[in-house]
């Protein structure tokens, strides 16, 4: 299983536990991009850049519910590999505060580090025993580009998010958000680095909304 | 001669020149080579850096950090980022300064250009090192471009003068977007080639916008020099180009090349300078010594072409003077032997007139005097004397007849009818008469040949031999001497020997004694003309045999004649002997 799915599956697992007597849920599908090669089954996913603007290939998107929600008590442990001189998984959407770490699988060092507004940081230079794994706490909300200072063609994307209301979705688009508090809120889907693309919900408890981007 | 010797000299002169002028090209050759060599090595060392220069720098900008401070909009760390990629190149000035010479490939400062192609200013105490404004204006390429690009840059450094320094703008092209997104700029001090490589003569620089940087010349110098590269530039722009200028008086081969070719970068040529002085110095020597090696071998080939002129000149004259001497020579030879070919013939002749004219009177002499002796009317003592006198009528006959036959043998004219004649038919034949001689004295003759000894010859003239020396032999005897008369055959010969007693011939006389005319130390009172050994020599020649001396000693005199044997004649008459 591999880790967004087993992110999806937890945050599958606690949220309706908790909000069970006011759960709503939302599903859809985000129009994506078309892919740049004919999908493979098992491909794995990478971040690819188009005119300056990064996404994963083949497309996902994150699906995520804007607004004000209270830090996670409990924050979550993420990992991001670096497996076969790439980051895995490519694109890896958390909620503020959420501690990430960058186990070594490959042979050889690498060295994390990121430019981005969201998180700067270098990680130095590793090897697969370092322990313990290195580790960051990502608190500020933005897109965290990871390069590895040795592989220059390595990217990695952490999307940190306000809200624990997120979701990716399969390589089709198709998502579900479930266990949403009721409200009005705003309803994102984050295509790439450029685009999010954004629509206005008002969720009633236990109803089941329907919402296509765009 | 004169003429070859010419030839020699010119040719002579001709080849110097030749070669003189052939080393003169040679040595502008070495020259052009050398320079060229010395500018190749010094362009391959200028390539090698810049290529080592432009890989450094494409290396950096690809690093990924620079990558990501442009790219993930973090440009504050942009210049942080590029000085921890540059540690190791980027050289702390006051190292630079203290040792010259090292770190060809430190730079000194660097810069980015950002997406319009203008200096992104660094932020202050950053160690991108230091750049007036003025400075920094002169990276500004107001475009991003899209390959590297070479540039110089004027830097008036207060203490060091006017420096150039070498820059490279390396464009950034994003991974994301492939496009160039910025550029870094890096400055690298020029190499100084002059430092160190004084000794080879040749000075390098940099010409840029009208001015040139070159340590190596004072100020008024580089600056003529500068005006005079403008000043060719603007009549015709070359890329390369090599001229001659009068640096201090003194000639230089100045070349210089467009460094930056189509460079966003204002154009920059390389100056180079080389002195000819040391090569015309060079020449000069060359061509004197030239001129003296010619000099000397001029001379030597007019000594030679002299010498063998001579040496080719003397058999010539000696053939010349030789011929003469043989024709001189030839015609004496011819003249004498004229003279005696005539001289034989008038001799032979005279011979022959002489004794035709004598014998006549002397015949009618004798005609006369027997006549007279007829007569009836004479006292014995007038008879005896008459007959004294026909006897040297005789005489005087066979004086004449001698003489004839001598002439006629001189000339050649007296040819043998050979036949075989009995040697001792003829002996016994003259001893009877030897007998018969009037004054016969009281001589013993001894006698020693066999029955019969054929020989070659005709009979009147081996008579002639025979009596002569049968004469001599009882002429010149003492009274109650003897005389031996010997004949045998021996191999073809057939040897006749006389032998008498009687004075012997002294040995001084013995060469001549059979020469006309010589009677050797006979006396007046014996009877002879002194012809008769010579006729007998002559005769018995003739007859293909010899006469000669035997013996002369003590009482003994020995003649020897050898005439030619009948073969099968003598054969017989050796099994009868």
């Amino acid at each position: 299983m591999t880790t967004p799915r087993l992110a999806l599956f937890i945050a599958a697992l606690f949220w309706p536990l908790q909000l069970l007597w006011a759960a709503a849920s939302i599903e859809g599908r985000v129009e994506l991009p078309k892919a740049r090669t004919a999908p493979v089954m098992n491909r794995r996913y990478e971040i690819v850049s188009k005119g300056g603007v990064l996404s994963t290939n083949p497309p996902l998107a994150v699906v995520y519910l804007e607004g004000v929600f209270p830090a996670p008590t409990n924050p979550a442990l993420l990992q991001v590999t670096q497996k076969d001189m790439a980051f895995v998984p490519a694109l890896l959407p958390i909620q503020a505060g959420t501690r990430v770490e960058f186990p070594n699988l490959d042979d050889t060092y690498h060295n994390i580090f990121s430019y981005s507004p969201a998180k700067r940081f270098d990680l130095g230079r590793y090897r697969p025993d370092e322990r313990p794994i290195p580790s960051l706490v990502f608190d500020v909300p933005g897109l965290v580009v990871l390069r590895c200072d040795i592989h220059e063609h390595m990217r990695g994307l952490i999307l940190v998010l306000a809200t624990p209301y997120f979701v990716l979705t399969d390589p089709a688009g198709y998502y579900q958000l479930s266990g949403l508090p009721p409200g009005k809120y705003v309803l994102k889907a984050w295509v790439d680095s450029k685009t999010v693309l954004e629509h206005p919900v008002e969720l009633q408890d236990g109803a089941t909304l329907h919402l296509d981007f765009p | 001669m004169v003429a070859m010797m010419l030839v020699v000299f010119g040719v002579t002169a001709l080849a110097l020149f030749f070669a003189q002028r052939n080393m003169a090209e040679n040595v502008k050759r070495d020259l052009q080579r050398e320079f060229q060599s010395e500018l190749a090595s010094l362009h391959a060392m200028r390539d090698a850096r810049h290529a080592a220069l432009a890989e450094l720098c494409r290396m950096l900008a690809r690093k990924p950090r620079i990558h990501a401070a442009l790219e993930d909009n973090a440009l504050d760390l942009l210049y942080p980022s590029a000085r921890d990629e540059l540690r190791d190149i980027l050289s702390p000035d006051d190292a630079a300064r203290q040792e010259p010479g090292t770190g060809t490939l430190h730079a000194r400062f660097y810069r980015f250009l950002d997406g319009e192609g203008n200096v992104m200013a660094p932020p202050t105490g950053q160690g991108a090192g230091q750049l007036s404004s003025a400075e920094e204006m002169q990276l500004d390429l107001k475009t991003l471009p899209p390959i590297p690009q070479t540039g110089y840059l004027a830097q008036s450094d207060q203490g060091l003068g006017e420096t150039v320094e070498e820059v490279i703008a390396m464009p950034i092209v994003s991974t994301e977007t492939g496009a160039p997104i910025a550029a870094l700029v890096l400055g690298f001090k020029p190499m100084d080639l002059n430092g160190g490589r004084a000794e080879t003569g040749i000075r390098s620089g940099i010409w840029q916008g009208g001015r040139l940087y070159l340590s190596a010349f004072d100020e008024v110098t580089r600056k003529a020099l500068a005006d005079r590269v403008t000043r060719d530039m603007l009549s015709a722009e070359h890329a390369e180009k090599s001229l001659t200028v009068e640096i201090d008086g003194s000639p230089h081969l100045m070349f210089y090349k467009l460094l930056n070719p189509a460079s966003l970068f204002p154009h920059a040529y390389e100056v180079c300078v080389y002195p000819l002085a040391d090569s015309i110095s060079r020449q000069r020597r060359l061509f004197w010594q030239f001129t003296a090696v010619g000099g000397l071998l001029l001379l030597g080939a007019f000594v030679a072409s002299r010498y063998l002129s001579i040496q080719l000149a003397v058999p010539v004259e000696k053939l010349a003077i030789d011929s003469e001497e043989n024709r001189t020579q030839r015609q004496r030879a011819e003249v004498a032997l004229e003279l005696t070919h005539e001289e034989l013939q008038r001799s032979a002749r005279f011979s022959a007139d002489a004794s035709h004219q004598l014998k006549t009177p002397v015949t009618v002499l004798r005609a006369g005097l027997e006549e007279l002796l007829a007569g009836e009317k004479l006292t014995p003592e007038a008879r005896e004397e008459m007959s004294t006198l026909v006897h040297q009528t005789f005489r005087l006959t066979s004086i004449i007849e001698d003489l004839l036959l001598l002439s006629r043998m001189d000339a050649g004219r007296l040819q043998l009818d050979f036949s075989p004649v009995n040697l001792t038919q003829l002996l016994e034949a003259w001893l009877d008469d030897l007998g018969a001689l009037p004054d016969a004295i009281d001589l013993k003759v001894e006698t020693d040949y066999p029955p019969a000894l054929f020989i070659l010859g005709e009979k009147r003239y081996t008579m002639i031999i025979l009596q002569n020396l049968m004469e001599n032999a009882r002429k010149y005897n003492r009274a109650g001497g003897s005389i031996r008369v010997a004949a045998r055959a021996e191999e073809q010969w057939g040897v006749l020997v006389i032998g008498n007693t009687g004075r012997p011939i002294p040995p001084e006389a013995r060469e001549n004694i059979f020469q006309r005319f010589h009677r050797g130390g006979a006396g007046e009172n014996v009877p002879g003309h002194g012809l008769g050994l010579n006729l007998a020599r002559e005769l018995a020649r003739l007859h293909g045999g010899d006469l000669r001396l035997a013996r002369s000693d003590g009482e003994w005199t020995e003649f020897e004649v050898r005439f030619r044997l009948v073969g099968p004649v003598s054969a017989s008459t050796r099994t009868s002997t």
